[in-house]
């Protein structure tokens, strides 16, 4: 860290690598990877998951690669550096304020907090994601282990904490653009080719050298010990799916008029309901003989909504109170389905906003898996 | 039991058979649900005089009243053709009706009982009758 005046910055000036080739490989992947997580989770829709996922998945190997390297990597690269630069924020403050800010061999003082504020939110973004993945979608190696609950409130987290790195992304980019117009020097170029002009009569210390074979083994320690947890972890069966046979009279008699419902998709409540007015079954008369009614009670009793802590389960055990048997009536499917053209429901290939089978091609197992959404093609009625 | 006796009822048998429309594709089964319902019609009325397929046709294609608003005839969801699939309400595929693409309708008197109960009620707003049950099956036996 140096200071030298703006007058003095030019093309006289000897260009110094500071940031080497892995550390800016780095940089643009995570922008890469963070750009997809963003769009991805913000604007797609919900079958866009296994990108968002993808990305995420990147944001992590990215992250274990760059604390490696933070205490391997080139001087520059090393957290130690970066810990040693954030001493001069005062001055750099005083000095922006006065606008003559202090010029900087390496990280300005402002840029390492930004860095450092970057990774603890990239870190809790991860950890997060990971969490909804295994508690609301009951994928991923912590399936076994998060309910939905704990997953949903690791979402109210994840999506705070992602509107608070767009505002990051923003004050980024501006730091870098302001700070590239006071010292006259183009950093966006400095992180794509590695130089940063070297000051007048600057000597510099001679830097600690990149130990890559230490990284690398490092590397391949972590990679091999998380990489085994996480896969035993994903040998858990995914918590609250519970094994459940299959019953023939349940699938002939419902399942003869409409998609046979996954029993998880109503509390026991509205089930017993809907059994008791079989008469009255939405404008129809669907009354069973005794025994296969109560045999239907029996397996709709076992698996309905509270056995299961899927996300379906959970979201539809919260009925409509006008409507407690109609699922198309709960808040959370209306809100699910607004972006739905209504027509859709009665094409040819849909045909009933009851037939869930025609784009959740996961239906028969109760999971709607975000990624197994096939929405059809509105064809004539 | 005698010959004389087993000679009786085979005749008996053949001549109830020969008494009704004749069926695109006899079936046993399916002769013995009519033969019931034959008897029922018959203990509701001494006059009743045989199933009639020009009756059961226009049943099958009446619009009704006194059932649900919904489905206000058989061809709500059955279509107006009962040699092609209906579809039910939430866009279930009903296959044919007509005996002769669908050869075990009106085989399983469980099955039968089940359906006249349900969509009788659904459709009339009541229990169908003998005769109006005998008429449909009569009618969809020769389609």
């Amino acid at each position: 860290m140096v200071n030298w005046s703006v007058s003095d910055a030019h093309s006289s000036l000897q260009m110094v690598r500071v940031w080497d080739l892995p550390t800016r490989l780095f940089h643009w992947l995570l922008v890469l990877s963070v750009f997809t997580a963003l769009l991805t989770g913000f604007l797609a829709p919900e079958w866009w998951l296994g990108l968002h996922l993808t990305a995420g998945y990147a944001i992590v190997l990215l992250l274990v690669f760059r604390f490696v390297w933070g205490i391997f990597g080139t001087e520059y690269a090393r957290l130690s550096n970066m810990a040693n630069a954030t001493r001069g924020i005062w001055n750099y403050v005083r000095g922006l304020a006065l606008l003559r800010p202090p010029h900087y061999f390496g990280h300005n003082p402002a840029g390492v907090f930004m860095i450092f504020g970057f990774l603890a939110v990239f870190v809790v973004l991860v950890v997060t994601g990971l969490m909804i993945e295994g508690g609301e979608e009951k994928q991923g190696p912590l399936a076994g282990v998060t309910t939905y609950a704990l997953g949903h409130r690791a979402k109210e987290v994840h999506e705070v904490l992602a509107l608070l790195v767009l505002l990051m992304i923003g004050i980024h980019i501006a730091g870098v653009s302001v700070e590239s117009w006071l010292q006259g020097v183009n950093l966006v170029r400095g992180m794509i080719d590695g130089l940063m002009p070297r000051p007048w009569g600057y000597h510099i210390p001679t830097p600690r050298r990149a130990r890559p074979l230490a990284a690398g083994s490092v590397i391949l320690v972590l990679a091999i010990a998380t990489g085994g947890a996480l896969y035993a972890l994903s040998t858990l069966p995914p918590l609250g799916i519970p094994p459940m046979a299959e019953n023939a009279t349940y699938r002939a008699e419902c399942g003869a008029c409409h998609w046979s419902f996954h029993p998880s998709l109503l509390p026991r409540s509205s089930w017993e309901q809907l059994l008791a007015k079989l008469d009255e079954h939405f404008g129809e008369d669907a009354s069973l003989p005794a025994d296969k009614k109560n045999e239907i009670a029996r397996y709709l009793a076992a698996y309905s909504g509270e056995s299961w802590d899927t996300e379906a389960a959970n979201r539809f055990r919260l009925v409509s109170a006008s409507d407690p048997m109609q699922i198309t009536k709960t808040s959370y499917w209306v809100a699910k389905h607004r972006q739905i053209d209504p027509k859709l429901f009665q094409s040819a290939a849909v045909k009933s906003s009851s037939n869930c089978t025609a784009c959740h091609k996961d239906a028969d197992t109760g999971r709607f898996d975000d990624q197994r959404i096939e929405v059809p093609k509105a064809s004539g009625p | 039991m005698n010959k004389s006796h087993k000679i009786a009822l085979i005749s008996l048998l053949s001549l109830s058979n020969v008494s009704m429309v004749l069926p695109a594709a006899a079936d046993p089964a399916r002769d013995a649900i009519l033969a019931t319902l034959a008897e029922e019609a018959k203990k509701a009325d001494p006059a009743f005089g045989g199933f009639s397929a020009e009756r059961g046709q226009a049943f099958f294609a009446a619009k009704h009243t006194g059932g649900k608003p919904d489905t206000p005839s058989c061809t709500s969801c059955h279509s107006q053709d009962p040699t092609a699939a209906g579809e039910t309400r939430a866009g279930k595929r009903i296959e044919p009706l007509a005996v002769s693409k669908n050869p075990s309708r009106f085989t399983k008197v469980d099955e039968v009982n089940k359906w006249f109960g349900r969509n009788c009620n659904s459709v009339l707003g009541r229990e169908c009758t003998a005769v109006e049950k005998g008429d449909f099956i009569i009618y969809l036996s020769g389609k």
